[in-house]
């Protein structure tokens, strides 16, 4: 399994390297966001799916990693992959003084203090008008000279496969039985010898990290950074993608990030109503299978298989 | 000095409101030690106590020499203590032998020991062997709380506190738990047993304390609790 787990993300990277020269500059672009939204997914899913505190707070600690990038970049000239880091320093830092705060808090509670912290968050950005430009959006510099989709692609792909092969790494080591014995039974978790205090704080500080450093490259990509991102509608889309793709699973954030940017993508032109579509998404998902199109996948693959004529080994 | 000593301990949910009261309870090395009272005694409390799951607000405990004032329960199981709570508590979407490793982490960095404790778990229970690959929340009730204390077992510790191994099982299983129970003190585990089956917590400790509205109402060796044995019940029944 070690050396699988080596090879996949080069064989990933192989083999979704040629897609922009079909797809040309907007396609390209959409699946830069895609990318995106898979780091943000996945690494939600690390504290919500896999340790089972459901943080609302993943969309502020991406703006947070972003601003603190931009506003770096911008005010004492460092470099930009230089700022990047620095913000996904703070943001982990952030979320390191979230997660004390919330230690004691559990399911309800928990989502409304985060998400008390990410709306005060946003408010700050807007107040804060004279550092941050507040709703007028705070233009920052790009990584590349261009502001073309074209080599970011190459940026975004490379770093979705990092991140996903650090988190695959952590999902499946001890560290990732303990996340799964808190968020099954804190109390029977304490009794097997699990330092709860310690494994919830660092589930809060990697997945914040892990935001930081995506809001930020995502900052100096886009060009233009604005409170609107810090919106919950945004932190919406990041749990219908975890939802719909699946909850708990590794794969399912992945498979949900890419199929809901795009989908949302081919329903641009009808705005808003989208999320009314995808609510009903998830509401179905939910009723069918709670563990999204993954969990429909490992109930059907298994019927197609049988159906069809079986190999002999 | 015992194994364990608790020295004039009072604690409680809430500050003021104390459930154990001035309780001194020594358990020595090597013994089985049985705990009784009627509901409500706060025997359970008692256990949640010794194992920081309650800090306590007066008094001391003491275990190998060494206070355990504020530890968290990590530490204490780090000293050498295990605790199997009442019912069931394994992790029902990891397989059995994952519960198990949960169990072995404590001694993360040595990996000869975990293989081993591993080998005498499946040893003692082959029903847990046959079993290892499936999902925790798939076993029986009896094979369920089978797998709660194996994976208790696997640290091997030099004091495991069990809270009412009989709730709820099937008699067959119930006395393979008594069975197992006293096995493990032949190999050297001391134990401190809670239970509201008052016979078969005289018929298995060699000393016994009886708890009554938070303090110790009674103590002494097992024959001594066996001559007295229907006044205990009667007593325990009635809660006087």
């Amino acid at each position: 399994m070690g050396k699988k787990a080596f090879l996949f993300p080069i064989v990933a990277y192989a083999v979704l390297a040629p897609l922009p020269f079909w797809l040309g500059e907007y396609y390209t672009h959409v699946l830069n966001m895609c990318f995106y939204y898979v780091i943000m997914a996945a690494s939600w899913n690390l504290i919500a799916g896999y340790t089972g505190q459901f943080s609302l707070a993943h969309h502020a600690f991406a703006a947070m990693g972003g601003y603190t990038s931009a506003l770096l970049v911008i005010h004492y000239q460092i470099p930009i992959l230089l700022g990047i880091p620095c913000g996904g320093i703070l943001a982990g830092a952030f979320g390191y003084f979230l997660g004390t705060l919330c230690l004691r808090m559990r399911a309800i509670y928990l989502g409304l203090s985060t998400w008390a912290f990410s709306e005060s968050f946003r408010i700050t950005l807007s107040m804060a008008y004279k550092l941050t430009r507040g709703d007028l959006g705070l233009s920052t510099p790009r990584l590349l000279e261009t502001a073309l989709a074209f080599p970011y692609y190459y940026i975004f792909l490379l770093l979705a496969l990092v991140c996903l092969f650090i988190m695959y790494k952590i999902v499946h080591s001890r560290v990732g039985y303990y996340m799964r014995s808190i968020r099954d039974d804190e109390e029977a978790a304490l009794t097997m010898g699990v330092d709860t205090v310690k494994w919830k704080r660092f589930v809060f500080v990697t997945s914040s990290f892990f935001a930081g450093i995506a809001g930020g490259f995502y900052a100096h990509y886009i060009g233009l950074l604005s409170p609107v991102s810090v919106d919950f509608n945004e932190m919406a889309i990041l749990l219908i993608m975890v939802i719909t793709g699946g909850l708990r699973t590794f794969v399912g954030p992945i498979i949900g990030a890419v199929s809901i940017e795009l989908l949302s993508e081919f329903l641009r032109e009808y705005g808003e109503i989208r999320m009314v579509l995808f609510a009903f998404l998830v509401i179905i998902i939910m009723r069918v299978n709670r563990e999204g199109i993954v969990g429909i996948g490992k109930v059907i693959l298994p019927k197609i298989k049988s159906v069809l004529p079986s190999r002999q080994l | 000095m015992p194994l364990l000593s608790i020295q004039n301990m009072s604690c409680g949910y809430f500050e003021g409101i104390d459930i154990l009261r001035n309780v001194s309870i020594d358990v020595d090395q090597g013994s089985f030690t049985g705990i009784i009272g009627p509901n409500g005694a706060g025997k359970s409390t008692l256990l949640k106590a010794i194992f920081g799951f309650l800090h306590h607000s007066e008094g001391k405990i003491f275990f190998m020499e060494k206070e355990t004032r504020r530890l968290s329960p990590f530490q204490i199981k780090k000293l050498g203590i295990s605790y199997i709570p009442q019912g069931i508590n394994n992790f029902p979407h990891m397989t059995v032998r994952e519960n198990l490793l949960l169990g072995a982490w404590t001694f993360k960095r040595e990996k000869d020991r975990i293989k081993k404790g591993l080998e005498t778990v499946y040893d003692i229970f082959p029903v847990i062997f046959s079993k290892r690959n499936h999902k925790a929340e798939f076993l029986s009730g009896g094979e369920a709380k089978i797998l709660s204390i194996a994976k208790e077992m696997i640290s091997s510790p030099s004091l495991l506190l069990v809270d009412e191994p009989s709730a709820g099982l099937a008699p067959k299983i119930v006395s393979y738990v008594y069975e197992f129970l006293r096995r493990s003190r032949d190999e050297g585990i001391t134990i401190l047993l809670v239970d509201q089956n008052i016979n078969q917590a005289i018929e298995n400790s060699e000393y016994l304390y009886m708890l009554e509205m938070g303090s110790v109402a009674m103590e002494g060796g097992a024959q001594m609790f066996k001559e007295n044995l229907r006044d205990i019940i009667r007593d325990s029944l009635i809660g006087t």
